[in-house]
């Protein structure tokens, strides 16, 4: 029998590279290969490649990685070179910049993308009191959520009064009373569920002004439903405010959550926080299945790939994706910047929320969009070229 | 069942008229090979679901399909007890004055598609189709059947599969499946085809097709790919956009003329027909 050792040896470094570039593959799968490979030895270099991919990938995303290192090991006859770094987490992280690097104020339009930085400050803030006509608004904020939010029927049948579904241990039971004589029957229906609901607001520099109403407007929400809704802030990190959010009064709350939000105003890394956000488990699976809502302008400076990415996966994770900029309550704005324009096909609908008032229109037009096709925002927002053009 | 040597394998499916590419091939190679589920994702339209049913062709094993909704459940999917034919039995039983017996046998059972698949002697072909329509919940619940092959129902026992089925799942991405049903899985991404395996397709599927028109209406639809589409025409599409444009031909359209008047079978959406008509000249230069 030949020395299978070297070839082992050289596998198992391939299978390790994999890992050091964050393509997970997972014992059983890299047994997989491995019985694949006894099962049926591959002639030449391409099955090869197809067997470790096909028993290895999980998801098409990992596949540019994966080639990069299945060449760098077997096409290449080694580990040659240094591997690019995975991209995701790094790819958008704020580069440090001292306290005078900051650029000077510049005049904003809605869209144009200039206000956003990297520049990191920590420091916490104080969000303001609630004006008095505010509260009002508020409570009928807190008492359009509900209708709106999406159910699913839920696993468990119970008793109803109609139901797709005859309850007959409960009519077996009750049968035993009358000496084995079935004289009514009872039925089982799945009651609707509330989905989850979970809701990202950024609390960057550029969105300085609005922060203490989209905070109002989760508050509201978290209101409505406390058991299903999560609540995250995202600026330069990821917080979760869920539990400081919670009390019943705003001001309160939102002096809880000016404690633990140490990066408001400051920078923006939206792709990185997303990306950090999905790659908690954890928090990656309170968006499963959600109606995830997104409150930013979707101002990203640099490299808006990651941003892209992230977006995306959190389309494929939840119910419906929606996002509420408030650059977009502006008549004349368009998804023009190259993130926005580029996240625009994952989005199910982009609306435009910057206070309570219009909060509690775009609330309002959350059935419509829930009982719709996906991905539609693109659609609604796109102007295609004129016939004939 | 017959186990193909990879080679032969790529054979028999073109035999029973699927044109598979080589990872592909290799994919269902293994999948045979390994007794693995495979799990097939790609776009709308590249034949995802007539993986299933081409092997189900070549093998001569049942095809049985269990398609995948929100809210299906173990009800839907497993087996249910026929409660109305128990009553009935009951009641019977009752005006004959017999006993009633055991409520609880296999013939007051339903099967659905994944008992049924257990239980198929000589093994069968199963296709969980659309899987991300499904909760996630339903994923957990696939994650014993897919493991063991076995279904446990609490009043029989545990019913073993005697032949594996062979499974195969379809996705179209519209959410993320869990890791813990990937990792079960052997996962396969079908891409569009190049335009070889493209025209070798439309060959085969639309009959008296010109080599030169087909050549053109390939590169054509591989160009109409490129654009940013809302959706993406696949293989189904530019299939029948040659079957349209062929019987319009017949009817006496020169062929450039007939592939723009058949182009409601390639595109299905109004902004989409906007889009290309737009770009009509790029498309169809040299169709």
């Amino acid at each position: 029998m030949p020395d299978l050792t070297p070839a082992a040896d050289h596998l198992w470094g391939f299978l390790t590279a994999l890992r050091s570039v964050g393509v997970p593959a997972a014992p059983t799968k890299r047994a997989d290969l491995l019985w694949a490979i006894a099962e049926s030895p591959p002639p030449d270099l391409t099955t090869l490649y197809w067997y470790a991919r096909i028993t290895l990938l999980q998801n098409v995303d990992d596949l540019p990685a994966f080639d990069r290192v299945f060449d760098a090991w077997f096409r290449q006859g080694g580990p040659g070179g240094e591997d690019p770094p995975p991209e995701g987490d790094e790819g958008g992280a704020p580069s440090p910049g001292g306290p005078g690097e900051d650029d000077p104020p510049r005049e904003v339009r809605p869209g144009d993308g200039i206000e956003a930085s990297t520049l990191s400050t920590y420091g916490t803030r104080e969000f303001g009191r609630t004006g008095e006509g505010r509260h009002a608004l508020m409570r009928t904020l807190e008492a359009a959520w509900p209708a709106v939010l999406p159910a699913t029927p839920s696993r468990r049948r119970r008793p109803a009064r109609s139901g797709d579904r005859l309850d007959v241990r409960h009519a077996w039971r009750r049968a035993h009373r009358h000496d084995g004589e079935i004289i009514e029957l009872r039925r089982l229906a799945r009651p609707p569920r509330p989905r989850r609901l979970l809701i990202l607001v950024d609390v960057s520099g550029s969105l300085r002004l609005h922060t203490p109403d989209l905070l109002r407007v989760a508050h509201t929400a978290l209101r409505a439903a406390p058991a299903r809704t999560e609540v995250f802030t995202f600026g330069t990190r990821l917080t979760r405010i869920t539990a400081a959010l919670s009390h019943p009064h705003a001001d309160q709350a939102l002096r809880a959550v000016s404690g633990l939000v140490t990066d408001a105003d400051g920078g923006t890394a939206i792709g990185a926080a997303l990306a950090r956000f999905l790659g908690n488990p954890r928090f990656a699976a309170l968006a499963r299945g959600a109606l995830v809502i997104v409150l930013s302008d979707g101002l990203e400076r640099g490299d808006c790939a990651p941003m892209v990415r992230a977006t995306a996966r959190l389309s494929r994770l939840g119910h419906r994706l929606v996002w509420w900029s408030p650059l977009a309550c502006s008549p004349t704005y368009r998804p023009a910047t190259r993130a926005m324009a580029a996240q625009l096909p994952s989005l199910d609908h982009l609306g435009g929320v910057r206070d309570p008032p219009t909060a509690l229109e775009e609330v309002r037009r959350l059935p419509a969009v829930l009982s719709g096709p996906r991905h539609t925002a693109a659609r609604r927002w796109s102007t295609p070229p004129p016939l004939g053009a | 069942m017959t186990l193909w040597r990879e080679g032969e394998l790529a054979a028999a499916l073109e035999g029973a008229g699927y044109f598979a590419d080589e990872g592909l091939c290799t994919a269902i190679h293994l999948a045979l090979r390994l007794g693995r589920p495979l799990l097939l994702e790609g776009e709308p339209g590249v034949g995802k679901t007539e993986v299933a049913a081409v092997l189900s062709r070549v093998t001569g094993l049942d095809l049985i399909r269990l398609q995948c909704f929100e809210g299906l459940d173990s009800g839907q999917a497993l087996y249910e007890w026929d409660y109305p034919k128990q009553l009935l039995q009951v009641r019977v039983a009752e005006s004959r004055g017999q006993d009633v017996g055991d409520l609880y046998r296999e013939e007051f059972l339903l099967r659905r598609p994944l008992l049924r698949a257990v239980q198929a002697e000589r093994g069968a072909v199963l296709l969980i189709d659309e899987i991300d329509r499904a909760d996630s919940e339903f994923e957990a619940f696939l994650l014993e059947f897919l493991g063991d092959f076995q279904i446990t129902i609490p009043e029989l026992g545990t019913v073993r599969a005697r032949t594996p089925p062979i499974v195969v799942l379809t996705s179209n991405r519209t959410r993320e499946l869990h890791d813990a049903l990937k990792r079960r899985c052997l996962y396969h991404w079908i891409a569009f085809p190049e335009p070889d395996r493209e025209r070798a397709i439309l060959r085969a599927a639309v009959p008296g097709l010109e080599e030169r028109a087909a050549e053109g209406l390939v590169r054509a639809v591989q160009r109409v790919r490129r654009l940013p589409l809302l959706k993406r025409p696949g293989i189904a599409e530019s299939v029948e956009w040659a079957r349209g444009a062929r019987a319009l031909a017949e009817g006496g359209s020169p062929w450039p003329v007939a592939l723009r008047r058949a182009l409601g079978l390639l595109i299905k959406d109004e902004e989409d027909t906007r889009l290309l008509l737009a770009h009509a000249e790029e498309v169809f230069d040299d169709a």
